[in-house]
């Protein structure tokens, strides 16, 4: 059995695959709900669909060449370069896609409760080309433009690369035919549960899918930031032991005592079948340090914490006890670039609100508010002409 | 009557002949640079460095007067080989048979010696001799059994660049979880480096080899030249030659060269470190290391001499003793120990015997004999965790020594010599550790070899035989002094009614004195008792093993960590259900995108248009 199907390549292809299906689908799914059901802007809709499935095809074809030099410079160098820094190397990209997904997935919530011609709009907005040719190249605007790229691409590049190297490294001591069967399997196992996700979510309500697929999102992000601490903590073990820890097995000397919260001789992510998967979707660790657990606490706290703070300014359009204070002014990038200024204060508004109504007699309630709201908008946006009268 | 009076001149003769050497020496840190490549502090005696080799006969008493003359360090000193048959405090390991000597106190060593052969002494203290304390104790016999011409003694090492107190910490450490040895620099060959033997032609030189070091065997040989072997450990052999020794740390072996006829050549004496008892091999190590046998010296200096396989060294199993003899009695007491290494709950790892790691008690355990009254014969009173076996008087013992780790280890009994009855093959890493089985095992030689200490190999086992016929507290452990750190210790208490009844075991003004001086007690049990014998609240003990499973901290934090979790689901839920109000501007406003550009969707466009018109 061994000799055609190596368990745990297989399990370690679906983990990984699974990690990455979970996120594309979800954004496909959001995207589809959110833009797709009325065909009102088809372009943008598949502007972005094929942004996401550009980002995920590229982050494997790069996590191959990565991988494959890697591998490559391990057997013919005999330079496991990979395995010296790869505690290091995995925290930080646990760490980058938490802070990612993080992102995305409040943006998400928050987005989808716009109705959808807003959507449509905003998403447009997103995908034009700037007039002038110095904001093209804005971090800002790149960011945002192309953030149904960025992350796919890294989430697939960076569990690639895992899958990669760990099967080529895995693999020495499996014959090569015990190679293409999991891996095949893996891959289908991965992408069948994305697919069930993804049309599950097509037809249940999309505020309830919304909502699940967003928790589904942070529970992997909460358990990534806690695997990124962990793997942090074990780099710095394993450069004080002299030695990779994790060829210790679960046994003792493979873990830092004087840290550790828990620690359990079996369900080893690193190396029992099927606890990676745990691993993946939890951040459940057999060896968990006080760094790892604590962040994972932190992290739910925070999220905790955000949320409602968001939900209380959404509702009194302040923050608690700061009548003047904003969510929006506590990002520093408020500040540096100066939208202060484009505020409009409140008698301002109320004027501006007058004489848009008096302006616009005759149109329908609808439209009317709409207009309003657009010229609210328009009035804190960064062309000030239109603000002023 | 001719009889009597022949005992009588024989005695007062050999009254007169045995002499009395009084040593005074005191320790300290002196500058050295053994190997000329690096100079450090070693621990010199009066103040200069090798210590002296010392020099005396059977019968002769010693009267060795050790100062210590450390700042902040205690010090102690055994003479490796001796019996000290009837001075069991002299034999010197701390917490054993002593307390440690406090800076600037003086203890006497005094004893007789009783035997002959290649002896050498060093401290028992933690680190000591690894940093030099260590010197040749040589026995000379007026009767040795062979001829040779000219006795010429060679000590060997291995070398660190580093003191011990450097070493120790981070050995000793969670940090180092599989515990392994620091790696020497390099080897010295009588303390130094690339030695000159300047030897006439045609003649037979006695060479006292010792191997004085802490942790690696060595593998001797010359260059066209052979070894014949005649006293191991102070017990003379049936000359057997060999091309190849190997000497692990603490054993002596005495062999006969025999020097060419002509003098047109010189020729290589190699000393190689044996590579497998080190946890890594570094490629700045320099393991083979060549000295030269000079016949003249304007001939050139030999290269370095390579040999084709370092398995053809004597196996010292296969030694007779000269005085032949026999395979001792059936043993009336079976000692079965497993020597295993393993990490305890504070991430360090130690060394076992049967799941005990050495911990050193409140009072020496030879105190603990003198004073526990009828309660000596109770194992108890030592400790938990001293590993203490009490032998009845002159019984035979046999030592079954399982070794369940994958290395070399050279183990010392202390008083004693016993035979080597066997010793298994090594047995390679991937496989299991054999155990010694008694319905199946190698038949026992009828001579067996005697010395004081034999290497058991890797995941194999050793048998050892001796009569208990010396009462004392004697220390039985791995010589590789990390090993001993770790606690791969355990002692013999023979004969504790004889200790008691003997005037000469008695305890002397120096050994009270420096447990005084260390405000340490003189009697009671392992626990510092000496009320209640039996009551051992408060021994030292091992550290706990390392926690397997759930401890209550990790079940609180799992269970923290998974109602955090579910809030966190909560929250997210509730976000998501909520209605919020502008929420259009709101999204526009934070990702800092304009959504009202746009001419295309009828109803805005014409508002904005118009209102631009209105501007």
């Amino acid at each position: 059995m061994v000799n055609v199907f190596n368990v745990q390549i297989f399990f370690i292809v679906f983990r990984e695959s699974l990690e990455a299906v979970v996120v594309v689908s979800v954004l496909l799914a959001f995207l589809k709900q959110g833009l797709g059901a009325a065909t009102q802007d088809p372009v943008v809709y598949k502007k972005l669909v094929r942004q996401v499935w550009l980002g995920s095809i590229l982050g494997v074809v790069v996590c191959l060449i990565i991988g494959c030099a890697f591998i490559g410079a391990f057997y013919s160098l005999g330079n496991d370069i990979w395995s010296k820094s790869e505690d290091l190397w995995e925290g930080i990209f646990c760490i980058i896609a938490t802070v990612l997904i993080s992102l995305m997935g409040l943006a998400m919530l928050r987005i989808n409760k716009m109705k959808e011609k807003w959507r449509i709009k905003l998403a447009r907005a997103l995908t034009k080309v700037p007039d002038k040719k110095k904001d093209r190249f804005k971090i800002g605007y790149l960011a945002k433009k192309y953030c149904m790229f960025i992350l796919p691409f890294i989430t697939c590049l960076r569990e690639g690369l895992e899958a990669v190297v760990f099967v080529g490294g895995v693999g020495l001591n499996s014959p090569a035919t015990a190679f293409p069967i999991p891996v095949i399997t893996g891959l289908i196992a991965g992408i069948v549960v994305g697919t069930l996700l993804y049309f599950s979510g097509s037809t249940v309500s999309l505020q309830i899918f919304l909502i699940i697929s967003t928790g589904i999102l942070y529970l992997i992000a909460a358990g990534l930031f806690s695997r990124g601490v962990w793997y942090f903590e074990q780099h710095v073990y394993s450069n004080k032991s002299g030695g990779d820890a994790a060829e210790q097995g679960s046994g003792p000397g493979s873990y830092d005592i004087s840290k550790s919260v828990w620690h359990v001789n079996c369900c080893n992510p690193e190396i029992d079948n099927g606890w990676d998967v745990f691993n993946a979707l939890l951040g459940w660790q057999n060896s968990a340090t006080y760094g790892s657990v604590i962040s994972y606490n932190i992290y739910w706290l925070f999220i905790i914490v955000t949320i409602s703070l968001m939900l209380y300014e959404e509702k009194t359009g302040h923050l608690p006890f700061l009548k003047n204070l904003t969510l929006a002014q506590l990002n520093p990038m408020y500040h540096v670039k100066g939208k202060k200024k484009n505020e409009l204060t409140k008698e301002e508004q109320n004027a501006l609100f007058e004489k848009v109504r008096q302006t616009n007699i005759g149109q329908d309630d609808e439209e009317e508010s709409s207009l309003v709201r657009e010229n609210f908008a328009s009035a804190s946006s960064e062309k000030p002409e239109k603000g002023s009268l | 009557m001719r009889f009597t009076s022949f005992l009588l001149v024989s005695f007062i003769s050999s009254l007169v002949a045995a002499e009395t050497h009084t040593w005074w020496f005191e320790t300290g840190w002196v500058d050295a640079n053994p190997d000329g490549n690096f100079e450090r502090k070693v621990i010199g005696f009066n103040n200069s460095w090798p210590l002296p080799t010392l020099r005396a006969k059977k019968g002769d008493v010693i009267n060795l007067y050790l100062i210590n003359g450390f700042n902040n360090s205690n010090t102690t000193l055994h003479f490796h080989g001796l019996f000290q048959e009837g001075s069991a405090q002299m034999d010197g390991p701390p917490m054993v048979t002593q307390c440690p000597i406090p800076p600037g106190e003086t203890f006497l060593y005094n004893f007789t010696i009783t035997q002959v052969g290649t002896f050498w002494y060093h401290s028992h203290t933690s680190g000591q001799y690894g940093d030099g304390m260590r010197g040749l104790f040589i026995i000379e016999d007026d009767d040795f059994p062979y001829e040779y011409d000219e006795e010429v003694t060679l000590s060997l090492s291995e070398h660190y660049h580093k003191t011990s107190d450097e070493l120790l910490p981070s050995f000793l450490n969670r940090y180092n979880p599989t515990g392994a040895e620091p790696i020497p620099q390099n080897a010295l060959f009588n303390e130094s480096r690339n030695v000159s033997w300047v030897v006439e032609p045609n003649k037979t030189y006695l060479l006292r080899i010792a191997n004085i070091g802490r942790f690696v065997s060595q593998y001797l040989y010359m260059e066209d030249h052979e070894f014949t072997v005649v006293e191991v450990d102070g017990v003379y052999v049936e000359k057997n030659t060999t091309s190849m020794l190997y000497i692990t740390v603490s054993q002596r072996y005495s062999v006969l060269i025999t020097t060419k006829n002509d003098t047109s050549k010189n020729y290589a004496f190699m000393n190689m470190i044996d590579k497998t008892m080190l946890d890594v091999t570094p490629p700045d190590l320099i393991l083979n290391s060549t000295n030269y046998i000079v016949y003249d010296e304007n001939n050139e200096k030999p290269g370095e001499y390579f040999v084709d396989s370092i398995h053809d060294y004597l196996d010292d199993f296969y030694l007779v003793p000269l005085n032949k003899e026999r395979l001792l009695d059936d043993a009336d007491h079976v000692v079965t120990i497993d020597v295993a290494m393993d990490n305890l709950g504070d991430g360090i790892n130690y060394a076992f015997f049967n799941n005990i790691t050495y911990t050193a008690p409140k009072v020496p355990t030879l105190m603990t004999v003198l004073s526990a009254g009828e309660f000596a014969t109770n194992e108890l009173v030592y400790g938990t965790n001293t590993h203490p076996i009490i032998l009845q008087k002159d019984e035979v013992v046999d030592i079954v020594l399982n070794n369940l780790d994958t290395g070399t280890h050279p183990f010392h009994l202390h008083g004693h010599v016993f035979q080597l009855i066997e010793r298994h093959e090594a047995i390679p890493d991937g496989e299991s550790p054999v155990q010694f089985n008694e319905t199946d095992h190698a038949e026992w030689p009828e001579y067996p070899m005697s010395r004081d200490v034999v290497f058991v190999r890797p995941q194999s086992y050793i048998v050892m035989r001796f009569k208990a016929n010396n009462p004392g507290v004697w220390f039985f452990h791995c010589h590789i002094e990390w090993h001993l750190d770790q606690g791969l210790a355990l002692m013999f208490i023979e004969d504790p009614a004889g200790i008691q009844n003997n005037e000469t075991q008695q305890l002397t003004a120096d050994s009270i004195n420096a447990c005084q001086k260390l405000g340490m007690p003189i009697e009671g049990n392992a626990a510092a008792n000496s009320k209640n014998f039996l009551d051992l609240t408060g021994e030292p003990v091992q550290h706990k093993p390392l926690p397997s499973g759930f401890t209550a901290r990790g079940i609180v934090a799992l269970v923290f960590s998974c109602i955090a979790a579910f809030l966190g689901l909560f929250a997210i839920a509730i976000y998501g259900m909520a209605d919020i109000k502008d929420v259009e501007e709101r999204v526009a406003r934070d990702l800092n995108v304009d959504i009202d550009d746009d001419d295309d969707l009828e109803p805005e466009g014409e508002q904005s248009s118009s209102f631009e018109h209105s501007k």
